[in-house]
């Protein structure tokens, strides 16, 4: 019984350390919310640290094809993604017109995105050095120039 | 397995599993500090509109400067190549601008323009290695004020590319190089912008 107890203790420590490393990259979360009518409502939380890894179950054919396409701008957004990871907290952008309003700006290590619009409200959080991974996942794919 | 190890058992699980995922956690600590001691020293770009209209609009962009630096490389469309703008007209309607540039930058501090109307007064001065333009327009109900000030060496650093090319890196460089400044400053009755760069990464106005 002791050593079950034992046994428990360590596969929960275990079990407490997977889990510390599934987040410790943080979450990348999107919420869509449609606040008119019916309006949909999209909230997608995802633990940051699995999002390269789940890049490696993508059949490689719609890999080159992303890449293809990413090809022009990702060395931009791996820059971007890569310099920003030197401002962990800094606002960036912030635009206010009328009931519209966007801000861009990073917090712990974190881009954030927030958009309002009339009938529409968007916040993304997305680890930088997610971004920053993706963007040299998808290069690799790329085809060379 | 004795029984000393068996007591030891889930200590030594613990550790494993420490073990396993501790370069991930000196890594973290590691990028952490870079991030705290990278901040030290940035120079910012700010750019504030404000619309004085129904509506209210308001605009707010900081950059730091070494970002824009070496995001714009990166930048490869249309007239951007290598942090460089290409534009057509460095010899505009006869009047060579290097050749105009180096001519201000080797004079002596002084105003060069006066224009003094009715309708507006402006003035472009050098005075301590900066170049300064002030309109005053005097049409508008509240009357309009524009003032900018450029750093030679900026100008300098932006000319320096080859013919027919604007090196905007080269121009960002110089102007982190700069102290606190306030570049463009715009009043009028609808708008107030400023463009100015400091050390801070926010704006609190």
């Amino acid at each position: 019984m002791v050593l079950l107890g034992k046994i428990a203790l360590g596969f929960g420590a275990t079990l407490a350390m997977a889990g510390a490393y599934t987040f410790h990259e943080g979450l990348l979360r999107v919420d869509v919310d449609e606040t008119h009518g019916k309006g949909s409502h999209v909230h997608v939380w995802v633990p940051a640290a699995i999002v390269p890894m789940a890049m490696h179950f993508i059949p490689r054919d719609r890999m080159r094809d992303a890449g293809e396409r990413a090809r022009n701008f990702m060395p931009l957004v791996h820059a971007v993604a890569k310099e920003l990871e030197k401002y962990p907290e800094a606002e960036l952008v912030e635009v206010h017109d009328g009931p519209q309003y966007v801000r861009i700006r990073t917090h712990n290590g974190n881009l954030l995105i927030d958009a309002n619009e009339p009938g529409q409200i968007v916040h993304v959080s997305c680890p930088l050095a997610t971004i920053d991974d993706v963007s040299s996942e998808l290069a690799a794919f790329a085809p060379a120039s | 397995m004795t029984s000393r190890t068996r007591h030891f058992f889930p200590v030594i699980a613990f550790l494993a599993a420490t073990s396993l995922f501790a370069p991930l956690g000196t890594r973290a600590q590691s990028s952490a500090s870079t991030s705290s001691t990278g901040s030290h020293g940035d120079r910012w770009l700010h750019v504030r509109v404000i619309s004085t209209n129904a509506k209210g609009e308001t605009v707010r962009v900081n950059v730091p400067l070494e970002l824009a630096e070496k995001v714009l490389p990166a930048i490869d469309h249309d007239r951007l190549h290598n942090g460089k703008v290409r534009i057509g007209c460095m010899d505009c309607d006869g009047v060579d601008v290097r050749t105009l540039f180096e001519a201000v930058r080797s004079s002596k501090d002084g105003e060069f323009v006066t224009v003094q109307s009715n309708d507006a007064d402006i003035s472009v001065m050098k005075k301590e290695g900066m170049l300064f333009v002030h309109v005053h327009d005097k049409n508008k109900p509240k009357h309009s004020q524009v003032e900018v000030k450029v750093p030679l060496k900026v100008v300098e650093a932006l000319l320096s590319g080859s013919k027919d090319e604007l090196d905007i890196v080269a121009g960002l460089h110089a102007l982190a190089g700069q102290g606190d400044v306030e570049l463009v400053s715009v009043k009028d009755d609808d708008n107030t912008i400023r463009v100015w760069l400091d050390s801070k990464n926010v704006t609190t106005d």
